[in-house]
């Protein structure tokens, strides 16, 4: 059940109704029953998966909460890396590491070879499994409390607004809002909706629609001009942006409707100066996540010079390998761990200072020269193999020619995306909920009626799921 | 307290349906005609029928697909209609359709619309699993979406929305091939194979070879797609194509219309040549429930099953309805007789 769907359009009414119409001690048990529809609506067998995942952290972090040493936690909480990265691996990883294995057999002559399983990769496996081993070491570090409601733990592992593609949320920050009694409150709801209505805007009317060129151009590269190909290149950076950005402010505004705040994912990403700005506006949920749990515990900055180069590329390649089982993830992940390096290095020797004025004139140029990085490196991420990527850049330098090949973006296309990166511009370090919610009436309805129009009129008709649904 | 909010959020309910039944107008008057354009030509086709027609052909890529070098490259419906000069013979084509696109499009033919007679292109692969779960039928529904029978703004909501069947290409393979696992053959004869993805695995296995015993890949390519096109048995019980055509058969009744079903020529001879008589023996067994089961029920149902030779098959690489001049002209007169004597 996709947030763009209409099944969603029914399905989320329904359960806020019963949700506050149900008693408060009851409605772990509709959000659960819900958050269980909802992730069985994709395929039924992989609500196992949660179930099985959920039960093991939940005896687990009691466990280890009862031993008083943290040594000997320390078993107990590899079981439950182990486990959960087990069926990680298995689901996700499975085809690419025996691929590679075979081949490196196949190199050397070796008659073995892993057999070939075919399956689909159940949904939003990355999402939740990070969500519970964050719980888990938590629980092992003495930072969080072992749960004892069953209901409530499980609850925190399926929340349905965010179980397919977060924000991954933090147990300390969830699940005491679960179990608060919340009240029907008019400015969740308004700010709720409002999220839920420019969320659909920009992933349904700019995502859908430009993701039909981008796809043209990855399509056949070759049968494009230069000048097309950038385009797509640059297309491309919009399209994942307002697709992921677009499912993260449902999701939150699904939430909040509940008096449920879940965190922020993304503040105006494009408009950072450098990488590593991007990477704190970029996906929060998920680079707090590799900080907090990958990162400090590798020493973070506090160590020596190689140790912390190290340190940046183990976190950008372990973040690269989580998006996918290709290594044009890792190569991803790779490319960020260098710029970010490149960055920071220069920066130092340069005694440059990232505290600028915003829409300076050195903001717009740092903005645009990292919208610009982030755009090549995303090709990577984009495309399917690394010849594919290597093939798209060959490409980019090929022909010149400022013919078009029936790459005709509509006019309707291009008044979106302006209006899309105005809205970012005025957006900057705010909220859409609230930034609308400060205007008068008119100027409020009149936006709502814009958005509502276009979203009815002027989505894009392919279906083009929501790109991390496949992480 | 909650009374308070629940009158401002219905306040805001109220104000948003008025909303959208201004917005309804708009889209109405200024982009839905643009939009049946884009995104739906049957509807396009459907709108464009002229009232005074005598006879609707619906069909597929079967009906336009003709031979580069072809003298007439003619549709099979316009010959339909010279061979019944007196009658006018109006088609409705969209490739890859089948009885669920053409139950949509007959169910939106206006009611004052003065055909008698609506011929429907009865495609024996179109019952097969593996066009029943066709990643094609992801454009096709999308095409119904703004026929529907709600107000433009809500089938546009509806399509914005993705109210259609879309499955992945992924999910569609598993489909069918889960149906090809699941559906065995009942033969009255020995027959090795419990089932199409058992055939087609043998055949793989057990390449065509040639004259001087080398693998002939192209042939073993082609062969083991006439066994995964043909090899099946309609079950009018469960097969959706049958629900579909029953439902065309009681429109046809309600409408008044005389119902002509042509059932497409397929490549026997070449299914005989490259696999055995078995295979055409599952073509002549569906050929034969079809033109009973609907015999029965009063359709005038058109044997074209055996008409065309290999020779007038203008795909040679897969199993295909796409005929040469004359395969399309001898279709077209098979037809034009039966709806003469009927």
């Amino acid at each position: 059940m996709l947030f763009n769907s209409f099944d969603f359009i029914l399905f989320l009414p329904t359960v806020l109704i019963l949700y506050f119409l149900t008693p408060h001690k009851f409605r772990w048990i509709l959000l659960l029953a819900a958050s269980y529809f909802f992730y069985m609506s994709w395929k039924v067998e992989y609500i196992f998966l949660i179930l099985f995942s959920t039960l093991v952290d939940y005896f687990i972090a009691l466990k280890m909460e009862r031993i008083n040493q943290k040594k000997k936690r320390l078993p107990w909480l590899l079981m439950s890396i182990a486990t959960n990265l087990g069926l990680l691996f298995f689901f996700k990883y499975y085809s690419f590491a025996t691929n590679n294995a075979n081949g490196m057999f196949q190199s050397f002559g070796i008659d073995f070879n892993f057999p070939h399983l075919d399956f689909l990769l159940p949904v939003g496996i990355s999402f939740y499994t990070f969500q519970t081993l964050s719980y888990s070491i938590d629980v092992y570090n003495g930072r969080q409390q072992a749960e004892r409601h069953l209901g409530y733990f499980a609850l925190y592992v399926s929340y349905f607004p965010q179980l397919v593609a977060g924000p991954i949320e933090r147990f300390s920050q969830l699940t005491p809002q679960l179990k608060k009694k919340h009240t029907l409150e008019y400015d969740n709801v308004a700010n709720g909706m409002r999220l839920i209505l420019y969320g659909l805007f920009i992933k349904m009317v700019i995502a859908d629609n430009i993701g039909t060129f981008v796809d043209q151009i990855y399509a056949d590269p070759t049968i494009h001009s230069s000048l097309e190909i950038l385009t797509g290149m640059f297309m491309y950076s919009f399209q994942i942006y307002s697709d992921f950005y677009g499912y993260s402010l449902v999701a939150i505004g699904a939430a909040l409707i509940m008096g449920v705040r879940l965190m922020d994912n993304f503040k105006t990403p494009y408009l950072s100066i450098n990488i590593a700005e991007f990477w704190q506006r970029w996906h929060i949920s998920l680079s707090t996540w590799f900080r907090d749990y990958v990162y400090f515990p590798l020493g973070g900055n506090r160590v020596k010079w190689a140790r912390w180069i190290f340190n940046i590329f183990v976190v950008f390649i372990v973040s690269g390998i989580w998006h996918g089982a290709n290594w044009t993830f890792i190569i991803w992940g790779a490319l960020y761990g260098i710029v970010y390096l490149i960055e920071s290095i220069l920066n130092k020797q340069l005694k440059l200072s990232n505290d600028i004025k915003p829409f300076s004139v050195r903001h717009i140029l740092m903005a645009i020269k990292t919208f610009v990085l982030v755009t090549f490196i995303w090709v990577f991420f984009r495309s399917q193999s690394l010849d594919e990527a290597l093939f798209i850049f060959e490409n980019l330098g090929r022909n010149f020619d400022m013919e078009s090949n029936n790459f005709i973006i509509p006019n309707t296309v291009w008044i979106f995306l302006s209006l899309f990166l105005l809205s970012d511009i005025l957006l900057y370090n705010k909220r859409f909920d609230s930034w609308v919610g400060q205007k008068n009436g008119i100027i409020r309805w009149s936006i709502y009626s814009i958005l509502i129009f276009a979203i009815i009129v002027f989505s894009g008709v392919e279906n083009h799921p929501f790109i991390y649904f496949q992480f | 307290m909650e009374n308070g909010i629940l009158k401002r959020i219905g306040f805001k309910v109220l104000l948003l349906a008025i909303l959208l039944v201004g917005m309804n107008y708009i889209y109405q008057y200024f982009f839905f005609k643009a939009d049946l354009t884009k995104y739906s030509d049957i509807a396009e086709q459907v709108n464009s029928l002229p009232q005074n027609v005598d006879i609707i052909y619906l069909g597929e890529s079967s009906n336009v697909t003709y031979l580069e070098k072809d003298r007439d490259k003619r549709a099979i419906s316009e010959f339909i209609n010279e061979y019944l000069p007196d009658l006018d013979v109006v088609d409705i084509t969209k490739p890859a359709s089948h009885s669920g696109i053409y139950y949509a499009i007959l169910n939106q033919i206006p009611a004052k619309n003065e055909a008698k007679t609506v011929i429907v292109t009865l495609n024996l692969r179109s019952f097969n699993a593996q066009w029943i779960y066709s990643d094609l039928e992801t454009p096709l529904q999308r095409g119904l979406v703004l026929m529907r029978n709600n107000s433009p703004l809500v089938n546009r909501l509806m399509l914005s929305f993705k109210d259609y069947d879309i499955k992945s290409k992924q999910e569609r393979e598993r489909q069918f091939k889960g149906q090809w696992l699941a559906d065995e053959f009942k033969v009255p004869f020995p027959f090795p194979h419990k089932n199409v993805k058992d055939w087609d695995y043998w055949q793989a296995m057990n390449p065509i070879k040639d004259s001087s015993g080398n693998i002939d890949q192209y042939q073993t390519i082609i062969t083991t797609q006439f066994i995964k096109t043909y090899g099946f048995q309609i079950d009018t019980l469960n097969n959706p194509r049958i629900q579909d055509f029953d439902a065309i058969v009681a429109l046809a009744k309600q409408r008044n219309w005389n119902l002509v079903f042509n059932l497409m020529g397929e490549n026997t001879e070449k299914a005989e040549r490259l696999v055995g008589e078995e295979l055409v023996y599952f073509m002549r067994e569906n050929r034969d429930l079809l033109v009973n089961y609907y015999g029965r029920k009063g359709v005038v149902v058109v044997d074209n099953l055996e008409t065309v030779p290999d020779s007038l098959y203008v795909d040679k690489d897969f199993p295909t309805e796409h005929y040469a001049e004359k395969g399309r002209k001898d279709i077209a007169k098979n037809v034009a007789n039966a709806i003469k004597n009927d």
